[in-house]
């Protein structure tokens, strides 16, 4: 029964009232709804992160196992969507570390070349991509600091709940991403 | 550091949001005065608008169920655990006062052959357990 649950497609996507006393219940529809919920916004975060599909797919199973096995650490004064993040970040960190070549804290990078048709970027579209190039570009933990704030309008306190960090280390992280990203966007004429 | 320095370094934060409110008017009163920082400011504001409207990346359409197929398989597992738990505590407590029946009733010999054998038995029942187990992962992997 638990099976059939799970393996059935359409999955209601539902506002949660509580999503830590639905996932504590096992109840298999439960966990689907819930991340389903949550599905855009988590990978979201981890493609940003990683900027790799596989990784991403993984991380967000990863994350999902860990929630369950580790639910009953969850407090319930906390936002559950801070805890999921941290936990997200947690296992996010761990691959990046591994990675060869990434870089977490350095915030020299440079933009992919502009091809033969710069003058199209000043469109919608293309000037997405190529703020979403110039996000992909920078340094791990400053792109993470930007994604929460600006993609998940996360406050202060909880990029810092999230990413285990001082609140003045994340003001440093975003001011030096927007700073980065200004400079070159900048010389290539695109702000 | 002058106060166009210093308010420079605050001008991404500001656009961010991240500022309170004395920084914040500290930076309004220099822009007010300021050319240069004030487009810096608006080339700030205009990065944090479009960082807030980029496209979200659609997660592919398995995920979902994936991810909800290997937590319910998780909740199964340990709901095995838990049955398994309390089935080989239920077991060792059935054993032990067999044992101690027969002690009482038929003598040492007949106790220690039963426990023997209850050992053996219960050898073979975690053995056949753990092979059941490992197939059922099969099937889930599979599935």
């Amino acid at each position: 029964m638990i099976y059939q649950a799970a393996i059935d497609e359409s999955f209601p996507v539902a506002e949660p009232p509580t999503h830590a006393a639905r996932l504590r219940s096992a109840d298999p529809t439960a966990l689907a709804e819930t991340v389903g919920y949550y599905q855009h916004r988590l990978y979201r975060y981890l493609l940003r992160l990683v900027r790799d599909q596989v990784s991403a797919d993984d991380l967000f199973q990863q994350t999902w196992l860990h929630v369950v096995r580790q639910l009953h650490r969850y407090d319930a004064a906390r936002r559950f969507d801070t805890w999921l993040f941290a936990i997200a970040h947690n296992a996010a960190m761990d691959l990046l570390r591994r990675r060869p070549g990434e870089s977490l804290e350095d915030c020299e990078f440079s933009l992919p070349a502009r091809g033969p048709d710069a003058f199209s970027s000043v469109l919608a579209g293309e000037r997405a991509a190529m703020l979403a190039a110039a996000l992909a570009e920078l340094p791990a933990l400053c792109r993470e600091a930007l994604t929460l704030r600006f993609e998940e309008g996360m406050k202060l306190e909880e990029i810092a709940e999230v990413t285990h960090a001082p609140l003045s280390t994340v003001k440093s992280r975003v001011r030096r991403g927007l700073e980065a990203m200004r400079q070159k966007l900048c010389k290539e004429d695109i702000l | 550091m002058t106060e166009h320095e210093s308010v420079r370094q605050l001008l991404a934060l500001s656009a961010a949001g991240l500022l309170d409110a004395g920084e914040e008017r500290l930076v309004r009163e220099h822009v007010g005065q300021c050319a240069q920082c004030a487009a810096n400011l608006d080339d700030y504001l205009a990065l944090s608008a479009g960082l807030s409207e980029l496209p979200a990346p659609q997660p592919p359409a398995y995920l979902v169920s994936r991810t909800a197929m290997l937590l319910a398989a998780e909740a199964d597992r340990r709901q095995g655990a838990v049955f398994a738990a309390v089935a080989s505590i239920f077991a060792l407590v059935f054993v032990l006062l067999i044992g101690l029946t027969l002690r009482i009733v038929a003598g040492n010999t007949a106790a220690f052959v039963w426990l023997i054998w209850a050992v053996i038995i219960s050898i073979l029942g975690a053995a056949s357990a753990l092979v059941l187990a490992s197939r059922r992962r099969l099937e889930r992997s599979i599935i």
